[in-house]
């Protein structure tokens, strides 16, 4: 009986041990937890993910093969960096700024980590 | 004392399961050198019966390009809300983006599909690019996309 106790008390202490700071981590600011992070990243994870943003400019798409969707009326086509030309739509937080939408697609674990070759 | 020995058999019971429910996965999106610009593309879940179920990433910052994403802007109505914190830059011509998430186990063989749209500045947008069921058998076999994508593949 005893070990048994002693069994469940261990495997108690070590799950909490386990699950609390992977909580905590949860639920702190992403910017609390960066210079952690950081520590454990390498850079060719970090660099490429900054260096692959290919969208930077205000380019128009003109893509009207099925939408008409031409450069001369479109709102979105003015040179401000703003986002908001769809309805208000504004454009998503990053990966890393706010944690992922809670859409049953993903666990409670480690945030996405991405990388661009 | 056997409360006690109750409450920490249910705790243990209740806990250690939730350790193992979720796994990374990691996805692998080779782009072919098109000769354009940055590509967006949108990976996201539809269940046994097609519905939209959730989104996994989003390559692109800009929400005014998401309507070229066509089947994930119809199923979403380009809801920015459902890529928060899933979003990265749009991907160059014959770049590889890999992207490591903690998918929940319940996706895997049980009906659900994977989806790629994509979308290039000047270009045809290209909707339904990947679509792959999620199997644990068929992580690791790579497929090839309609348009911009050479090939695909999700390991675990």
């Amino acid at each position: 009986m005893k070990k048994t106790l002693t069994l469940l008390v261990a495997s108690t202490a070590l799950t909490a041990a386990i699950g609390v700071p992977a909580w905590s981590a949860m639920q702190a600011p992403s910017d609390v937890l960066r210079p952690v992070a950081a520590l454990f990243d390498d850079a060719p994870q970090a660099i490429p993910l900054v260096l692959a943003s290919d969208d930077d400019d205000d380019d128009r798409w003109r893509d009207g093969s099925r939408r008409g969707h031409d450069d001369d009326d479109d709102d979105c086509d003015d040179d401000d960096d703003d986002d908001d030309c769809r309805g208000g739509a504004r454009s998503p937080a990053p990966a890393g700024s706010v944690a992922p939408p809670q859409n049953g697609l993903f666990g409670t674990g480690a945030p996405p980590q991405v990388q661009v070759n | 004392m056997k409360s006690l020995l109750a409450t920490l058999a249910l705790t243990t019971a209740l806990t250690l399961p939730g350790l193992a429910m979720a796994r990374p996965v990691t996805l692998t999106t080779t782009l072919n050198n098109y000769g354009g610009d940055g590509a967006y593309l949108a990976l996201y879940v539809t269940d046994a019966s097609g519905a939209y179920v959730g989104s996994l990433w989003m390559a692109g910052g800009k929400s005014k390009y998401y309507e070229h994403l066509s089947d994930w802007y119809r199923a979403t109505g380009g809801d920015t809300a459902q890529v928060n914190g899933i979003t990265g830059a749009s991907v160059g011509a014959g770049r590889t983006l890999e992207i490591t998430l903690d998918l929940a186990d319940a996706l895997f063989d049980a009906g659900y599909t994977f989806h790629i749209d994509a979308a290039v500045e000047d270009m045809r947008d290209s909707p339904n690019e990947v679509a792959v069921p999620l199997t644990t058998n068929g992580a690791g076999t790579p497929v090839t996309g309609r348009r911009y994508i050479a090939s695909f593949a999700y390991d675990m």
